[in-house]
């Protein structure tokens, strides 16, 4: 009898993890340059449903996996914004080795430096991008291949790079930045990509997805638990059946 | 389930920085010289539950981890220094800056601040002050007897006194920074120097990629009417559908709650 709570306990947990990646991907509606995760179990549970085929929970893949849509390149006028249109990243510098950004929001330090908004240097192709003093980020402007000129002289080309479809292999760490993993991924040129100055790539999370998507996890969970609740009304009535 | 809350929650408060900053930019909407602020959001840090590429069955790794991010927050507030449109007033001390540049302004207590604001006025004792009555430095002093201004391309200030005499009274200089939006905001049109925003450098209007001075012109606030309401809807959405969250979870808790009677 305690079979039924036992099963639907797993999908209860997978459900309520569905729903906190759902509420994350909410929240970060407006923030750009975010990748959605995507989590498949409630669309999981609906495939089982419709084709009727048995399947135990332990066998139902619970990864959450990016979505590396395109966003929607919005126009800002700034002339540090820059957008990435197509795979790849920019390449930020910290102590602690590289981490990998598609938020191009950037900013100039008092070194000339050009730095992501927590102050970390964006990587060129050799080394930080200096800004010459007497050089103002009006007079910056960047080619579709992400090389920078200064009024009219090159000054640096951004690192862009790509991880040719390994990247759903890449951790988050916050700040809009993903990292490499333990396991070897080896970052490579980025070729498809397309720089657009004074642009900022939207989130890709569509609200209606979103909405729709916390609908089902919500009717789930709830049918789910209607389960629980009808289990502990029958063993409740077979208890009263005993005692008489 | 309070984690969605919280989450939920994480979104709401930025969705209503978001709205403040854009309720900020269309209060100055007719300010001469402001520029208007954008908003950085950074999503917040994410719980590992499963490593990605972990090895499910022999030989098969997982195509991605199971993480579980905690929401966002406002990581910044970028101020966007495009010009301004600039609006004819026929006033010769009324100074647009074209290009890089700041004018800079003496404080009571000996300090400089910066701004772009040109609406200049010459206060009892002939000094060119801010319209807030400071007065810019280098300081420029308009003889009594001073028929007409005008202000050069390159700042210089010239006078023509009641004989008809043309003199040269001071020269307008401008400040520029290598991060402009690093510096703070001080109200009233002023900006004052940061850790983030380097030295100025000073230099005359025109030379070594500083701004021209336009006088007879003022420099209007930058912001764009039409992509500020825009952004509010936005904005507005943003934290609808993120209360609803909370909703959501809400109804999910009922369920639990209503399995023990």
């Amino acid at each position: 009898m305690a079979g039924i709570t036992e099963q639907v306990l797993p999908s209860i947990d997978a459900l309520m993890q569905e729903f906190y990646i759902i509420t994350h991907n909410l929240a970060n509606v407006s923030t750009a340059g975010y990748k959605r995760r995507c989590n498949a179990f409630s669309k999981s549970l609906e495939i089982q449903g419709s084709s009727l085929k048995t399947q135990s929970p332990g066998d139902i893949d619970l990864n959450a996996v990016f979505d590396f849509s395109q966003g929607s390149i919005t126009q800002t006028g700034r002339a540090m914004d820059f957008a990435l249109y197509g795979k790849g990243f920019f390449v930020i510098e910290t102590p602690e080795g590289p981490l990998y950004t598609r938020n191009g929001m950037f900013r100039i330090n008092p070194n000339g430096q050009i730095v992501n908004s927590e102050g970390r240097i964006v990587s060129g192709e050799g080394g930080p991008i200096t800004i010459p003093t007497g050089v103002g980020p009006s007079q910056l402007s960047a080619a579709s291949d992400g090389s920078i000129s200064a009024g009219g002289t090159a000054i640096g080309k951004f690192r862009i790079v790509d991880f040719g479809g390994d990247e759903a292999k890449l951790v988050p760490a916050g700040a809009n930045c993903y990292r490499m993993p333990e396991e070897d991924i080896a970052p490579i040129t980025a070729e498809q990509v397309v720089v657009k100055q004074g642009y900022l790539e939207s989130s890709n999370v569509k609200m209606v997805d979103e909405l729709v998507d916390m609908m089902v996890v919500s009717r789930l969970y709830e049918a789910n638990m209607k389960l629980v609740s009808a289990q502990r009304e029958t063993s409740s009535s077979i208890v009263n059946l005993a005692m008489g | 389930m309070l984690r969605a809350f919280s989450t939920a929650a994480t979104g709401m408060t930025g969705q209503q920085m978001m709205v403040d900053v854009i309720a900020n930019n269309l209060a100055n909407i007719n300010t001469n010289g402001f520029k208007r602020s954008q908003v950085d959001f950074q999503d917040l840090l994410y719980d590992q539950i499963q490593q990605p590429g972990i090895e499910v069955s022999s030989g098969i790794n997982a195509p991605g981890g199971l993480e579980i991010g905690s929401g966002v927050r406002v990581g910044s507030t970028v101020k966007v220094f495009t010009p301004g449109e600039l609006q004819s007033t026929g006033r010769s001390l009324d100074i647009a800056i074209t290009g890089e540049g700041f004018l800079q302004v003496n404080m009571p207590n000996g300090e400089i601040r910066y701004t772009r604001d040109g609406a200049l006025q010459v206060n009892a004792n002939g000094e060119v002050v801010t319209t807030t009555g400071y007065s810019i430095e280098p300081a420029i002093t308009i003889p009594i007897d001073a028929l007409s201004v005008d202000v050069g391309k390159d700042g210089g200030v010239n006078v023509t006194d009641s004989s008809g005499t043309l003199s040269v009274v001071g020269n307008i200089q401008l400040a520029r920074f290598a991060n402009p939006a690093g510096l703070s905001n001080d109200g009233d049109n002023l900006l004052a120097e940061t850790e983030a925003s380097g030295t100025p450098t000073t230099g005359t209007p025109g030379e070594s990629g500083f701004g021209t001075i336009q006088s007879g012109f003022l420099e209007k606030s930058n912001v764009q009417m039409v992509t500020e309401l825009v952004n509010l809807i936005t904005a507005q959405r943003a934290y609808e559908v993120n209360s609803r969250a909370i909703r959501a979870g809400d109804d999910m808790l009922r369920t639990a709650n209503s399995i023990v009677r």
